[in-house]
């Protein structure tokens, strides 16, 4: 079949990449990979959930934090800390999303990006857990993971069964129902499904990646800072799913690459200016291209159609 | 409230029973003291000029609106104040006066998620939804008449198939009382009358109880097993078709005469 010998190449070609790619491309990838993670639970939400959150930076940097925490403060093992980013991410999101998800539209992004601001602000002044503004330091994988051959291919196996288990959720029953909220909530109703309750639970699932997305990143940049908390951070995974597509599983995966490479490719040319190519990119997609850069390779049509609410 | 022991021996007979059901939009008295007893298997019409109420009062039913008092029972509960979900997990389907659909669902996903919803496997992450009731589900759309169209989005059938499949929706459910608001609005005379004549098969076959409202009267007379007529938001006549025929107030009401 096409789409498995697809996979197969590319999982060739992942794993090769460190033999073929200096170091530098390999931590490029690697943060792709992290990028993709998050974007890929954000879109859980807005793809499939139809809900837009503003403030999922809340839940990567519970999830950067809550690791990074027990690492310095408690001196537990990297391997053990950072099962508890997306627990502590999820923890986040059920008490955040109670509230959030009793809203719709306009006024449930704006209370998430409210609820994200809190976080921000908690991290930012709460000094002697926090580290505050000066973020905390070292927060370094084990010896055997430091190369960046080694943490590259253990996010990609993170990244890659964390994708895994997200495609479960999207396929399952679970998933057929969260999309019958999206289409149409009020028909969703009048079949049976407690509406708040599976956007709650959309909602702690894709908090629960993001987290575990913030806590690899943490380990990757080997420090964490309160803006992993702030709203720039949150417009991260909406602008890479818009650039992948949104209708589609793996649109923000490709929006990912595509969003890294080009911030990589302006910035080494004209670092001042990425903000405005970027700027001109969204657009162009947006106009052009409404299915995001997975529009160019096809895909299904009953999952690549506007957004447009009939 | 909703599961308390009321069963004063007039709820229990009745498939769906309201007692003065009242709803007020503003100044508008929109349900005024609605009495419906609407026994097992009945395949009533609700009919009425425009205003009348007839909308109002099934999203009353339905727990889409709060009713400002009065009770409702269905099965002899009462559910008065239930939620939609609630109320459809206690065997009430209904459909909608505009169509109301998964528009970026296939129509056999569709239906697949009223099954998988029924089935209770709606908060299932572990299993691949694709397989599950497909056979269900189809078996369905062939009822409807859509089984060539399973695999198209709902969204762009045409109007009278995603009036079909909102009924196999419905259906999905296995409700013991269903509700239509104008099944049959936006179709051609011909497809109306197919439509509710699979209605009553339906109803027939399963024991099941249609409620429905319908402006179009050939299809209301050819169908409806009793007629319930409500005007300024109330009932104004109730019997079987002849009866409702030969009132002089619903004449009047859809004539516009004063008498």
């Amino acid at each position: 079949m096409r789409p498995t010998s697809w996979l197969a190449i590319v999982v060739v070609a992942l794993a090769a990449a460190p033999v073929a790619l200096p170091p530098f491309f390999l931590q490029l990838l690697t943060e792709i990979a992290i990028v993709g993670l998050f974007a890929t639970a954000f879109n859980l939400l807005m793809g499939f959930g139809g809900m837009v959150s503003f403030g999922h930076a809340a839940y990567f940097a519970l999830g950067a934090y809550a690791p990074a925490l027990l690492v310095k403060r408690l001196g537990v093992p990297m391997l053990l800390a950072l099962p508890a980013a997306p627990v502590v991410a999820a923890v986040g999101a059920l008490v955040f999303g109670f509230f959030i998800v009793r809203l719709s539209h306009t006024y449930f992004a704006m209370l998430s990006l409210a609820f994200a601001q809190i976080v921000f602000t908690i991290i930012f002044k709460w000094k002697a857990l926090t580290g505050g503004d000066d973020g905390l330091l070292d927060v370094w994988p084990p010896g055997w993971l430091k190369s960046p051959a080694a943490f590259y291919y253990f996010t990609l196996a993170v990244v890659g069964l964390s994708l895994l288990a997200l495609r479960a959720v999207v396929d399952s029953p679970f998933g057929y129902a969260l999309r019958s909220v999206r289409e149409n909530p009020r028909r969703a109703r009048f079949i049976g499904i407690d509406v708040r309750r599976h956007q709650l639970v959309a909602f702690v699932i894709s908090g629960a990646f993001s987290g575990l997305a913030g806590g690899l990143f943490g380990f990757y940049n080997g420090s964490v800072f309160p803006d992993f908390a702030y709203f720039t951070k949150s417009f991260e995974p909406l602008v890479v799913a818009l650039l992948g597509g949104v209708q589609s599983f793996f649109g923000p995966l490709a929006g990912a690459l595509g969003f890294k490479l080009l911030e990589w490719a302006v910035s080494r040319q004209w670092p001042v200016y990425w903000p405005l190519f970027l700027g001109t990119i969204v657009i162009v997609v947006i106009v052009v291209l409404p299915h995001g850069f997975v529009g160019l390779v096809g895909g299904r049509p009953w999952r690549a159609r506007p957004i447009a609410k009939a | 409230m909703a599961g308390a022991p009321d069963r004063q021996g007039l709820g229990r007979a009745g498939a769906l029973e309201t007692r003065a059901l009242r709803k007020r939009f503003g100044g508008v008295q929109a349900v005024n003291g609605v009495d419906l007893a609407i026994p097992p298997g009945d395949l009533r019409a609700i009919i009425g000029p425009n205003g009348a109420g007839k909308t109002t009062l099934f999203n009353l039913i339905s727990g889409d609106l709060a009713h400002d008092t009065g009770q409702i029972y269905l099965e002899g509960q009462e559910v008065s104040g239930l939620p939609p979900h609630r109320l459809c997990r206690r065997g009430l389907g209904r459909t909608f006066q505009i169509t109301s659909i998964f528009r970026r669902l296939t129509a056999l996903e569709n239906v697949q998620t009223a099954f998988l919803s029924h089935h209770r496997r709606h908060f299932n992450v572990l299993v691949p939804a694709r397989r599950l009731y497909r056979d269900e589900a189809l078996g369905l759309l062939e009822r409807v008449g859509l089984r060539e169209q399973a695999d198209k989005p709902s969204g762009i059938l045409a109007h009278g198939d995603q009036r079909r499949l909102e009924l196999a929706i419905a259906l999905a459910g296995a409700p013991r009382v269903l509700l239509l608001d104008e099944p049959t609005a936006g179709m051609a005379p011909r497809e109306r009358h197919e439509i509710m004549a699979l209605v009553a098969r339906i109803a027939a076959d399963t024991g099941l109880t249609v409620v429905f409202t319908e402006h179009d009267m050939d299809v209301v007379f050819a169908v409806a097993r009793r007629i319930t007529v409500l005007h300024q938001g109330a009932v104004l006549a109730e019997g079987p078709p002849s009866e409702v025929r030969a009132s002089a107030d619903v004449r009047r009401v859809y004539l516009g005469q004063a008498s």
